[in-house]
């Protein structure tokens, strides 16, 4: 995901998802590359690139 | 054989430029914000890998949100895959859709290819997060699109075939993202 290229690495970003496996939304806060807020709580975040 | 006068073809070619020219008039402004948003996608498609939406790119170039322009500009681009890689690889339905018809299309798809009965309103507004009203709408969008179609007899809507046999976990996916900047996009 763009997020953890350089670009955006610097930013504030805000993430609205889709969940995979139902209807429901995934609400993501970055600053900086850094996970700041997460709705819901029990999200599960993975981070990665290759 | 009876012969026009000139005075009359000229009066009738001065009726057809005038109409044209009030034709004209009316046409070029939502073609030409058609075009500009089109121009924002192709330009913006791929950059920090994007796969920016309609909705998205209207608000970008401050086009008036209406649901006939969104499915005018949507219908374009389902109908010119080869105005961008983006579309090709990624699919028209993954670009004309908002959020909201997306989870809508996947409560009725995930019911169907489950084999329950189709969600009712209240169930797909509860489901969504959002009022019937809208819920409506993205039903008659939906629709438009032939991606679900109305059962006359059961006053239900059932989903294309197509669509049931994508990837369960990859279809009708959005993630957006906003900048601090106040920039749009989204990315699959």
């Amino acid at each position: 995901m763009s997020l953890v290229s350089g670009k955006l690495a610097n930013e504030k970003v805000t993430i609205d998802d889709s969940s995979p496996e139902s209807t429901a939304r995934i609400h993501l806060v970055f600053d900086k590359g850094k996970l700041v807020s997460q709705e819901p709580a029990s999200t599960i975040f993975f981070m990665g690139g290759g | 054989m009876r012969t026009i006068p000139s005075a009359t073809l000229i009066v009738i070619a001065l009726l057809a430029c005038a109409c044209s020219a009030v034709a004209q008039g009316s046409q070029p402004q939502s073609s030409a914000q058609d075009q500009k948003v089109i121009d924002y996608l192709v330009k913006d498609w791929g950059e920090d890998y994007s796969v920016t939406t309609v909705d998205q790119a209207m608000k970008a170039v401050k086009v008036e949100s209406s649901e006939e322009t969104r499915f005018r500009i949507g219908s374009y681009i389902k109908a010119h895959p080869e105005l961008h890689e983006v579309i090709r690889r990624w699919g028209w339905v993954t670009l004309v859709l908002t959020p909201e018809e997306k989870l809508i299309a996947r409560a009725l798809i995930n019911a169907q290819r489950d084999g329950k009965p189709a969600p009712s309103l209240s169930e797909l507004t509860k489901a969504v997060g959002i009022k019937e009203p809208d819920v409506k709408r993205g039903i008659a969008m939906l629709t438009r699109y032939e991606i679900l179609t109305k059962d006359s007899k059961a006053a239900e809507y059932t989903v294309a075939p197509r669509y049931i046999k994508w990837e369960p976990r990859l279809d009708f996916v959005f993630h957006n993202l906003t900048l601090d900047g106040g920039r749009q996009f989204s990315v699959n």
